[in-house]
């Protein structure tokens, strides 16, 4: 048992140190995506690999192959980051090596309480907590990572990636009523991941669901094939087998019997462009209290009115997605014919949509800090006593927490903004295939086995 | 004021100390199982460990040590039997788990004696050409035509799948380890059982 004594003015000085300190230990003043504006700079000039070392070097590794000794708190958007990086740079078995482990921290973090971490959200700032994942990043990453197992030709990984996602879509839906229009990519890829695998049925599935997210007029062949297989059907389905037309013999390779099928089938699926970055955005309390009505308690809004009125808060700062860069969009040609792309997602406009509908609230939160600012200024000025010290300390106070009152401006900065899936069935032998994304091109030969199958995956972060 | 400041000096010295302190105690170290009670114990993640995959095989093994298949293979002198790769129809990355319980299944038939068991190693091509052609529904003039070409008279298959269930704060993941044995010359399913483990992320 303690004894306690009774507390002193002394106490309250040194406690209000102590907080300072605390806090100047605990935040950095530069924001998330001031730390990775260098990254994206060099991604921009179509620098991947001056983007890796610089993720490398933030996450304090000597190379890609290294994870860094702790994968939680903010590094975990930074292997997002280095993945996608990855990804372009074609080292598939390292970013799916990325992805995995951010998806695994990720849901740790969904899954922990924070009461810790929401005090100094309160005081402080939004990105003094662990990172949330916002629903459209967390069901891009078990789709990228799909195409990093396709483009390796691993479909059993591709398969698990596909439940993983189907589980995260589940979830997302059924509580936050979320994620539908994201589903097209992701669904169309497990189709391909499980119609490889000789499993209809599923792949059947799978379509479907693409199917409800965009029309994907690639799909209507293969859902004809497969409608062969399986009895699987939804109304969707059913309307593109009554839609069909006679079935035409496929193409052949020379000297082949014609009714044999010698055919194979090249997915070519392009990733491009970033979703736009998160900034710090200063808008006037008015305006601030506009976005935030409905979700800001009545007392708060009265206590900003006050304050606003006393001169004392004029501006706020919340965190918002960045201007948009210009899109190249994509071409493919195979063997110098042009093919088209479809557009599977804007991942860009989906971000920018949930944003939006997000804004009342993260407004919300960074008015509360101000209150809360001007609050413990007032309170440690109290503390001292008033006067001279009381006074200093309190504008110390007030502009130790302003200085760290940093937007949450964490994301995961080198996610696509768009995603085209291209689909063409080949006589069995080799392709040339050449996809091109403004200045960046790419180009392979593709070998096709009879009723083999390729993935070539184009990532172009510009 | 004097003292004010005093006061302040002290706790500044004192605060750097504690947050010396604190990092110097902190990080990760390397740890052996044998020297920490239950490290083998706590669960990780929701992928399975060790001990998940001794419970699952432990109770398939003990339905088939008391089927009557092995009364079957008592009277047939040690046949041949080959273990094949246990697909992996989960949603989570545990295919290195998988092919450690391959070598279990292999060690388990060994030390009970029924039967000889031809070692992956020996035919690797001939055994990856079986997993090929693994699915749900074993063809089975494939399985006795390979299963001829391998030597053996029985394969032991199976695969893992899950049910992952996520609600607010937890997720909870249920393994069912089903294996069975095929007889090679009529593709007859002789045995067959499922054994289960969950997992979660609980609050």
């Amino acid at each position: 048992m303690t004894s306690r004594r009774p507390r002193t003015r002394a106490d309250g000085l040194l406690a209000v140190f102590g907080l300072c300190l605390l806090v100047l230990l605990g935040s950095g003043c530069a924001s998330h995506s001031d730390g990775t504006q260098s990254a994206r700079s060099a991604l921009d000039a179509n620098n991947p690999k001056q983007a890796l070392a610089l993720y490398n070097k933030q996450l304090e590794v000597a190379s890609e192959k290294e994870l860094p000794k702790d994968t939680s708190g903010d590094n975990t958007v930074l292997i997002l980051d280095r993945s996608m990086v990855l990804q372009q740079l074609e080292q598939y078995e390292l970013s799916s090596r990325d992805l995995e482990v951010a998806d695994k921290q990720i849901e740790v973090l969904d899954f922990s309480r924070q009461t810790i971490d929401d005090i100094g959200k309160y005081m402080f700032s939004d990105d003094t907590g662990p990172y949330k994942a916002p629903f459209y990043e967390k069901l891009l990453i078990n789709t990228q990572n799909m195409l990093n197992y396709l483009g390796q030709g691993n479909l059993n990984g591709a398969r698990i990636e596909a439940r993983r996602l189907a589980v995260m879509q589940t979830f997302i839906s059924d509580h936050e009523g979320k994620g539908a229009a994201l589903a097209g990519p992701g669904s169309y890829l497990a189709g391909f991941a499980f119609e490889k695998s000789d499993q209809p049925q599923e792949a059947l599935r799978y379509y479907d669901e693409a199917l409800a997210s965009g029309p994907f007029a690639s799909l209507a062949p293969v859902i004809v094939r497969l409608g062969a297989k399986s009895s699987y059907r939804t109304p969707r389905i059913q309307k593109i087998l009554d839609q069909a037309p006679p079935a035409e013999p496929a193409p052949s390779a020379e000297g082949s019997a014609p009714s044999e099928d010698t055919s194979g089938e090249l997915l070519v699926v392009v990733n491009y462009g970033r979703v736009a970055a998160k900034v710090p955005k200063r808008i006037p309390i008015g305006l601030a209290l506009t976005y935030a009505s409905g979700i800001i308690s009545p007392n708060d809004v009265g206590r900003a009115n006050r304050l606003a009125a006393q001169g004392l808060v004029t501006w706020v700062n919340y965190p918002a997605l960045g201007k948009s860069g210009s899109v190249s969009e994509p071409t493919l040609k195979v063997d110098g014919s042009p093919e088209p792309i479809e557009l599977a997602l804007s991942v860009e406009a989906e971000a920018r949509k949930a944003w939006d509908e997000a804004r009342g609230t993260l407004v919300a939160s960074a008015i509360t800090r101000l209150i809360t600012r001007l609050v413990a200024g007032e309170a440690t000025r109290k503390a001292a006593g008033g006067g001279l010290v009381g006074t200093l300390l309190s504008l110390g106070t007030q502009a130790t927490l302003t200085a760290t009152d940093v937007p949450d401006t964490r994301s995961w900065a080198t996610l696509p903004a768009r995603i085209g899936i291209a689909r063409v069935r080949l006589p069995a032998g080799k392709h040339q295939v050449l996809v091109s994304v403004g200045k960046t091109e790419k180009q392979v030969t593709v070998d096709l086995t009879p009723k083999g199958w390729s993935v070539v995956s184009v990532t172009s972060l510009r | 004021m004097s003292i004010k400041i005093e006061k302040f000096l002290c706790t500044a010295v004192a605060l750097s100390a504690l947050v010396s302190g604190l990092s110097a105690c902190g990080g990760p170290k390397a740890v052996r199982g044998s020297d920490v009670a239950g490290l083998d114990d706590e669960a990780m993640s929701t992928g399975l460990d060790r001990r998940d995959l001794q419970l699952m095989l432990h109770e398939n093994m003990a339905s088939l040590q008391t089927s009557a298949l092995v009364k079957r293979w008592q009277g047939e002198n040690r046949p041949a039997v080959a273990v094949l790769s246990m697909r992996n129809d989960t949603s989570e990355h545990i295919d290195s788990v998988l092919q450690a319980l391959i070598t279990e299944v292999e060690t388990s038939l060994v030390n009970a004696g029924h039967v000889r068991v031809i070692s992956r190693d020996s035919q690797p091509e001939m055994i990856a050409e079986v997993e090929k052609q693994q699915s749900d529904a074993f063809d089975a003039s494939t399985v006795s035509r390979l299963g001829s070409q391998v030597g053996v008279r029985y394969f032991v298959t199976g695969r893992v799948y899950n049910a992952d269930e996520r609600q607010s704060g937890e997720r909870r993941v249920q393994y069912f380890l089903f294996m069975r044995v095929l007889d090679v010359e009529t593709g007859d399913i002789l045995w067959q059982n499922s054994a289960a483990v969950t997992k979660a992320i609980v609050q």
